[in-house]
């Protein structure tokens, strides 16, 4: 087979897996979720557990009538849910699920990840700006403010890895966890975790840092004047989004496809662990209130930033005295 | 959020504290059971005195209706749903028609307390959903149907005053909260 | 009036955004319209419009009888409907000077204290939904407060066969009494709940982001809380110690040992001190009723017969109740009839209201939320 029909064939099948999976990770949450709320989640389409529900939810979205508000922008409405779907998706091209299962394994993958899923905020702003709703508008400034506060965070715990690696290959930041996950190093290992799993919660706009969807206030945020399969791809992108952090997270610090048994089990690990970074995320979502905006932008600049890059110098100085890694 | 060099660790130890203890409970109503009841498949057990769907009754022994048409129940009604035609007879007089309309009906329980022959009452269910608003218009025979249908509520008009009454001295001897032993649940 | 052209958006200082917030919303408590004039994030100018709920309870107080009315009055505020009926009762006792038995007065002390924890149960809810957001942490607060609040509507249930809407209250002592097995039940309940009340309070209390949200954000000061008179857990958060239970007191409130939580921050924080000290004050109150509940008749007045049969000699008065919002009552003016002359209901949470135009410019957006919340309204109470 031809290389391009190779990574064709494997980028269609990626997608696919990843929309399947998205689809049911939205159950996954609602499930769990409501054992934490003393209720069940979706349990009667699809009895008797709701294996149906995702598949409804697809299925009347697709179904729904394509609103576009008489004033809006045209076309900056109608792609900015492409616009906003698609860095969502491409992440997942440089995950490898296991040594050589991947679409494309970069040589400077995480790089590549940290980049593109930065470009979300393009379709983010474009569906509030094109909306021509001051709701929309309001909430889609307030996301700009917040990711980009955040995408820094974001990428210097990020780095800690690849320092203690010395590559920003995907594949060879998991084999350098053969001996210790990253989360296990003394001190830096969790410290870097932790800021990790903040900028993701920033990042992604879960609670604590959602205020820009705060339902009470701008009910929806950007997306209130998208319905039907416009919305579909709204929220798929963002399932998207914060299921590929959680693969990054499992692949940096939790060791990727490492676990015990044969080699083939590694990515049903890989997919355990980040099914666990995501479940970490979803059940702080469901515990805390959120903080205003200006609350959020200040712990990123005057507590995360400072904190990560104090982390980022401590490990390379480890690095330098001869820790783990090199480069 | 203002940081100063001394106050940090403090108040990032109370932080995850904090945090940790909001985590906590979440995790622990994780375990318990959930509260849903799923109804329909799963009714729960409706109190003695559940306020639900009206119904006229027959008397017990003679199967007569127990109706009077004394129409104190449609001037009591507070958004006056009930109408009422008496027709008389020899020995009673009865309605000749009721009409009851449900879609407007508050369920206040004033016309069972005021009917001087438990000639209304509530029942313990409320599940009377439709698609046709008329079906709500409940006619003579319907509302005789469903009290045959149903379980009835305890609370009828005699029973109602007897409780409201302040206790006379026969009463008292007798009990004074009428003849049915009434459980809670 | 509000004007309709709308400036758009630019930071060059002068240019702000008129929006509208209501009166369909997933925040407000009810159909309320608020349009802010906002200057970036920040509030400018606030105006409230209400009326959205008005449903004629003083005209149909003028066409119902006294025998009918009292099942209407528990739909002003719907969410504490015992307070309401009770308002409305006590002041036909007090012009018609009806003696009410003391069994019945502790009845409704009960129910009046019952109604107050599921009340604040979903003030608590609410308020947390609103912050945290309908798909976030609020809802989860939500949903715990509601599974209390679902427990003693349980006990309403039993006690009267409905769970929002009671009717419970009639003139001269009360329709229902304790059916067997209650008692029981009810101090049951009252212990979990209590419980419960604590697990909130260790969620929130020390909780960074709840605080960092509430403290300092909406604050009232004692001089402006006086002024515009509002009343409730408004009013004692704002340091003055103003409760009708202890001021009036009405169907023997001076029999029990509670105590009425005042705090002088006057912010957010300050008003959700005051509720969870309620709670608790409540469960206090509801365990003494039930430990000295007389025996004796539920009503001075024989049952309903008739529905002309109550009347009220000519006169006019006001009768004051502490409801969970603060002083709720009803005015009176009778001629003699089976019907009021005129019937003034005065709506803890219209006076409360009032105060948003004074307290919300100067905060963002997201405090708005915060606000209202705080303030807890129920709308049936301010359009009536």
């Amino acid at each position: 087979m031809t290389p391009i029909a190779y990574h064709a064939l494997a980028a269609f099948i990626v997608l696919n897996a990843v929309i399947l999976m998205v689809t049911y990770v939205t159950l996954l949450e609602r499930k769990f979720t409501a054992r934490m709320q003393s209720r069940i989640g979706p349990y009667y389409v699809g009895w008797p557990h709701g294996w149906l529900q995702p598949i409804a939810d697809a299925l009347k979205l697709m179904m729904k009538e394509d609103i576009v508000p008489t004033r809006a922008d045209r076309w900056v409405y109608n792609l900015a849910p492409i616009a906003f779907l698609i860095p969502c998706v491409l992440i997942f091209a440089t995950i490898p699920f296991a040594p050589g299962l991947g679409v494309a394994d970069l040589n400077i993958g995480v790089l590549f990840f940290l980049a593109v899923s930065a470009l979300e905020i393009v379709g983010l702003f474009m569906g509030g700006w094109g909306s021509n709703n001051k709701y929309a508008l309001l909430s889609a400034m307030r996301a700009v403010n917040q990711i980009i506060s955040y995408d820094l965070p974001f990428v210097f715990a990020a780095l800690v890895p690849v320092l203690l690696t010395g590559s920003m290959r995907m594949s060879t930041i998991v084999d350098a966890q053969q001996g210790l996950w990253f989360v296990a190093y003394p001190v830096i290992g969790q410290l870097a975790f932790l800021a990790f799993l903040v900028a993701t919660l920033a990042a992604e706009n879960r609670v604590p840092f959602d205020i820009l969807e705060a339902e009470s206030e701008l009910v929806a945020g950007f997306r209130v004047e998208y319905s039907g399969m416009k919305f579909a791809l709204i929220q798929l992108g963002e399932y998207a989004h914060m299921l590929g952090a959680s693969f990054l997270g499992a692949l940096l610090f939790l060791g990727g496809w490492l676990g015990p048994g044969p080699a083939w089990l590694g990515p049903v690990w890989f997919i355990v662990k980040a099914m666990l970074v995501f479940l970490v995320v979803t059940w702080v979502r469901w515990s805390f209130v959120r903080i205003r905006v200006d609350q959020i932008l200040a712990v990123s600049w005057k507590l995360l930033l400072p904190a990560t890059i104090v982390l980022l110098l401590v490990t390379g100085l480890v690095v330098a005295l001869g820790g783990p890694g090199g480069a | 959020m203002e940081r100063n060099g001394s106050g940090f660790l403090t108040e990032t130890g109370q932080l995850v504290r904090a945090v940790g203890r909001a985590l906590g409970i979440t995790m622990r109503n994780f375990f318990r059971k959930p509260v849903t009841l799923r109804y329909p498949d799963v009714k729960r057990a409706y109190p003695d005195r559940f306020r639900g769907v009206l119904a006229l009754t027959y008397d017990k022994e003679t199967g007569e209706e127990n109706c009077i048409g004394c129409r104190l129940c449609e001037y009591v009604c507070p958004p006056q749903v009930i109408k009422v035609e008496m027709l008389k007879a020899e020995k009673r007089n009865y309605a000749k028609t009721f009409t009851l309309e449900l879609y407007a009906c508050e369920f206040c329980e004033l016309c069972v307390q005021v009917c001087p022959t438990d000639a209304i009452i509530m029942l313990k269910t409320f599940d009377l959903a439709t698609a046709d608003r008329r079906e709500m218009l409940l006619d003579k025979d319907r509302l005789h149907a469903l009290g045959l249908e149903h379980d009835a509520s305890w609370a009828t008009g005699n029973r109602l005053r007897d409780m409201q009454a302040p206790p006379k001295p026969a009463k008292a001897a007798a009990g004074a909260k009428g003849d049915v032993k009434e459980t809670t649940e | 009036m509000a004007q309709q052209q709308v400036v758009e958006l630019g930071y060059g200082g002068n240019e702000r955004l008129m929006m509208n917030m209501g009166p369909q919303h997933p925040s407000a408590h009810g159909v309320f319209r608020m349009i802010l004039t906002l200057e970036g994030e920040a509030v400018v100018a606030v105006e409230a419009v209400i009326g959205y709920l008005h449903r004629c309870h003083e005209k149909l107080g003028e066409t119902l009888t006294y025998v009918q009315y009292p099942s209407i009055a528990s739909k002003t505020d719907y969410v504490a409907a015992m307070t309401a009926e009770l308002a409305y009762v006590s002041a036909v006792e007090q012009v018609g000077k009806v003696e009410v038995p003391k069994r019945a007065q502790y009845l409704r002390v009960l129910v009046a204290e019952l109604q107050r924890i599921a009340s604040h149960c979903l003030w608590l809810g609410t308020w947390c939904m609103d912050m945290g957001g309908a798909l976030g942490g609020g809802a989860t607060v939500f949903l715990y407060a509601f599974r209390e609040r679902e427990m003693i509507l349980d006990l309403f249930e039993a006690l009267t066969g409905a769970r929002l809407l009671y009717g419970f209250h009639q003139v001269g002592g009360t329709r229902y009494d304790l059916p067997a097995g209650w008692d029981a039940r009810c101090r049951e309940t009252i212990a979990f709940v209590e419980r419960r009340i604590d697990e909130y309070e260790a969620m929130l209390q020390g909780n960074a982001f709840f605080l960092v949200r509430t403290q300092g954000v909406g604050t009232i000061s004692r001089e402006l809380a006086q002024e515009v008179g509002v009343v409730g857990p408004l009013i004692r958060g704002s340091g003055v110690n103003y409760d009708v239970r202890r001021a009036k007191p009405y169907s023997s409130y001076e029999d029990f040992d509670f105590a009425v939580p005042v705090e002088t921050a006057g912010d957010c924080y300050a008003r959700y001190r005051v509720r969870m000290t309620e709670f608790r004050e409540s469960i206090k109150i509801v365990r003494q009723v039930l430990d000295g509940l007389p025996e004796g008749p539920i009503s001075s007045r024989p049952g309903v017969k008739s529905v002309g049969q109550v009347r009220v000699a000519k006169g006019e008065g006001y009768a004051p109740i502490e409801g969970p919002r603060g002083e709720v009552g009803c005015y009176l003016v009778s001629d003699g009839g089976p019907k009021p002359y005129r019937l003034k209901w005065r709506g803890a949470s219209f006076t409360n209201l009032s105060i948003l135009p004074h307290i919300l410019p100067g905060h963002k957006v997201a405090d708005v939320v915060a606000i209202m919340g705080s303030v807890d309204p129920v709308f049936g109470e301010v359009d009536r």
